[in-house]
């Protein structure tokens, strides 16, 4: 039995839809109104289920698609990684879905199949990651990471006082998202904050320790360090203990990316002092009303940048704040 | 190992005419510990003499110890390794497993804020994660017959899936008691030492001295050396392998509780290359991939050589990309010497 896109309502195909929705992935406009795009189905395919942005992102797009009245099938990789969401992918395309919401985990190695799926009648949106090939995908939408990058300087600085010695502590060279924060963040530094002395950027390969012991090295040679801009949780919690054990903790402002409930917790017990959020909710439904607009033929946005926002100790228990706060479940 | 040849004939020639060398001095420089230590000290020296207000003094010994002191107790558990010619890659990942099991035990009896018994138990859990981890290793070299390499490279693997099947593959929140974290992680005995400094050179030199000392570390050089003679002169030698791979595991388990103090946090995939990291410093100390030669001082001084060397270029800002091409030139030059000066002194 292959599911088919009903486009009338009978009570026959009414039952036919229930014993789809329960062996099929997808099945279309069972039930509920069929308003506008009563009768077309989307599929969510994240690229960690696990990591809170993503389940942030898949709660936003649910309630979306709910309030649309579309059904909306996720799914998503366990890790990282091309050989774990290929096949996802390929399952999904066989199920013929009106759209397709997707964060590629490879900007390469993926597009063979999403050009396939395309090639079907399938509408991609990209969201969060991109592939390069830019045929793919009808829009394509993510946070602004030079953005990010700014506005994580522009509260260090405050934070700082605008004097002092600044570094950027990083996972590796060459990740298109955490460059895109670095460039953001050097530019707007050495544009806005003449104060400030911006070192060379030092990379841990996401090893805590390794942060650990750079972060009391720089010390050492720079006592007038005042702030760092961490690249990821992990050169965060390495940043963090490494200040604590040289007695700096609170002397040295630490900014980070994003806004994961242990984050939030570092950030409430002084470990962390800025985190910039991304808007995953933001992209997830801009993904199903982009992808609805296109299985519709009405107008669709080719690109969208999501805002960022700054997360400090003194703003984080406002309500328009903490709506930025990642959820580790819906 | 030191190494008590006879010193090579041209030295003995030119002693003749000078006054003669102390014994003492001879069978000093003749260790092989004795020249890695050189290493060490020459770098300490040129990064005092390039930042005398900085290097030593703002940043000192205990900050490069502290940070040094997880890699310090898995090196002791490697030289072992090593000296029975195996190899373990899973140490990372065993370190991962054993501190991922004694944070869901912490998860669920309190937490952040669980007091010492909580402590005690998810300690144990640890020790005997990375014990019995280690263990099932050791079998399957010596009676399954596996090699060594991909046994560990499979434990690896293995280990660090198993954490992540665990936790889902995020760092669990609330995995360390507060007290541990203040008391052994930040603590520092009579206010001066840090405690993980005075755990690791604890585990050093318990496991150092039985290494030069006992019939176990006896036993250890013996099977390195000849597997074969050690079996023929009735070492049971599959019962020591066991042993000795899960002596390893159960300093990974220590090594876990430490990271638990120090991080406050599993970091499961902070730790891929801690295999590489504890290889290279055991093998700077001297050791030989072959087995049968190397020594925990060795190994302490292997650890210490890459951290100096990377905190005090970062303290010259020297751009990060030359510190791993610094560490990797000394790592080969400071074998090649050492293989040299032993070449010189077989032929001698």
């Amino acid at each position: 039995m292959r599911p088919t896109h009903p486009t009338r309502r009978t009570p026959a195909l009414a039952a036919l839809c229930a014993v789809l929705a329960l062996t099929a992935a997808t099945t279309a406009g069972c039930g509920g109104d069929s308003g506008g795009s009563g009768s077309t189905s989307l599929d969510l395919i994240t690229g960690v289920k696990s990591d809170p942005f993503y389940i942030t992102m898949t709660c936003a797009a649910q309630q979306e698609a709910k309030k649309r009245g579309v059904k909306l099938t996720v799914n998503g990789s366990a890790q990282w990684d091309v050989a774990v969401q290929r096949p996802i992918i390929d399952s999904v395309a066989a199920t013929h879905p009106g759209g397709l919401l997707i964060s590629p985990v490879d900007t390469a190695a993926l597009t063979p199949s999403l050009q396939q799926i395309q090639n079907a009648g399938t509408k991609v949106v990209l969201v969060d990651t991109e592939v390069s090939d830019a045929s793919i995908g009808v829009s394509r939408i993510s946070s602004d990471n030079e953005a990010g990058g700014r506005t994580a300087a522009t509260s260090l600085a405050q934070l700082m006082g605008d004097k002092g010695s600044a570094i950027v502590i990083s996972v590796k060279p060459g990740v298109s998202t955490t460059d895109a924060r670095i460039k953001g963040f050097t530019e707007e530094m050495k544009a806005h904050h003449p104060g400030i002395t911006l070192l060379p950027v030092l990379y841990d390969n996401d090893l805590p320790a390794t942060a650990a012991s750079q972060i009391q090295s720089t010390l050492a040679a720079h006592p007038d360090l005042g702030g760092v801009f961490a690249g990821n949780t992990n050169t965060a919690q390495g940043i963090a203990t490494g200040l604590q054990a040289a007695g700096k903790q609170g002397k040295v402002k630490v900014a980070a990316f994003d806004a994961e409930p242990d984050e939030i917790t570092a950030l409430g017990n002084g470990t962390l002092d800025v985190l910039v959020a991304q808007d995953p909710g933001a992209i997830g439904r801009q993904g199903v009303d982009q992808a609805l607009a296109a299985i519709d033929k009405k107008q669709v946005t080719a690109h969208i940048g999501t805002d960022m926002v700054a997360i400090t100790k003194a703003n984080m228990d406002q309500p328009d704040i903490k709506k930025y706060f990642y959820q580790a479940a819906c | 190992m030191t190494a008590q040849a006879p010193a090579p004939v041209k030295d003995r020639q030119e002693t003749a005419r000078r006054p003669p060398v102390p014994s003492w001095l001879r069978r000093v420089a003749a260790a092989n510990e004795t020249w890695t230590f050189g290493v060490l000290a020459l770098l300490v020296a040129f990064f005092t003499a390039a930042r005398p207000s900085t290097f030593l003094t703002r940043y000192d010994i205990t900050q490069i110890a502290t940070n040094a002191a997880i890699y310090l107790v898995l090196g002791v558990g490697m030289t072992y390794v090593i000296i029975v010619a195996g190899i373990d890659l899973s140490v990372g990942s065993v370190l991962v497993l054993s501190a991922v099991l004694s944070a869901e035990y912490t998860i669920h009896h309190g937490g952040a804020g669980s007091g010492w018994g909580t402590i005690a138990v998810s300690t144990l859990i640890a020790l005997a994660t990375g014990l019995l981890w280690g263990a099932l290793q050791g079998w399957l070299v010596a009676k399954a017959k596996v090699p060594p390499l991909i046994v560990t490279l499979g434990g690896f693997g293995a280990a660090l899936g198993a954490a992540q099947i665990i936790t889902g593959g995020q760092d669990p929140a609330g995995a360390v008691s507060g007290k541990l974290q203040k008391t052994i992680g930040f603590g520092k005995l009579f206010g001066q030492i840090p405690w993980l400094v005075v755990i690791a050179f604890a585990a050093t030199l318990v496991f150092g001295l039985v290494l030069a000392f006992t019939r176990f570390g006896r036993y250890t050089y013996a099977i390195g050396s000849n597997p074969e003679a050690a079996r023929r002169v009735g070492i049971n030698v599959d019962a020591h392998l066991v042993k000795v791979y899960a002596l390893v595991g159960l300093l990974s388990g220590l090594g876990s509780v430490m990271w638990l103090a120090y991080f406050g946090t599993t970091s499961i995939a902070g730790h891929s290359t801690d295999n590489l990291k504890v290889i290279t410093a055991v093998v700077l100390g001297g050791a030989s991939l072959f087995g049968g030669r190397g020594s925990v001082l060795g190994t302490v001084i292997g650890v210490f050589i890459p951290a100096v060397l990377s905190t005090g270029l970062i303290i010259m800002g020297v751009q990060q990309y030359w510190q791993d091409v610094a560490i990797g030139v000394v790592l080969v030059a400071a074998v090649y010497l050492d293989q040299f000066r032993r070449r010189g002194r077989d032929h001698g």
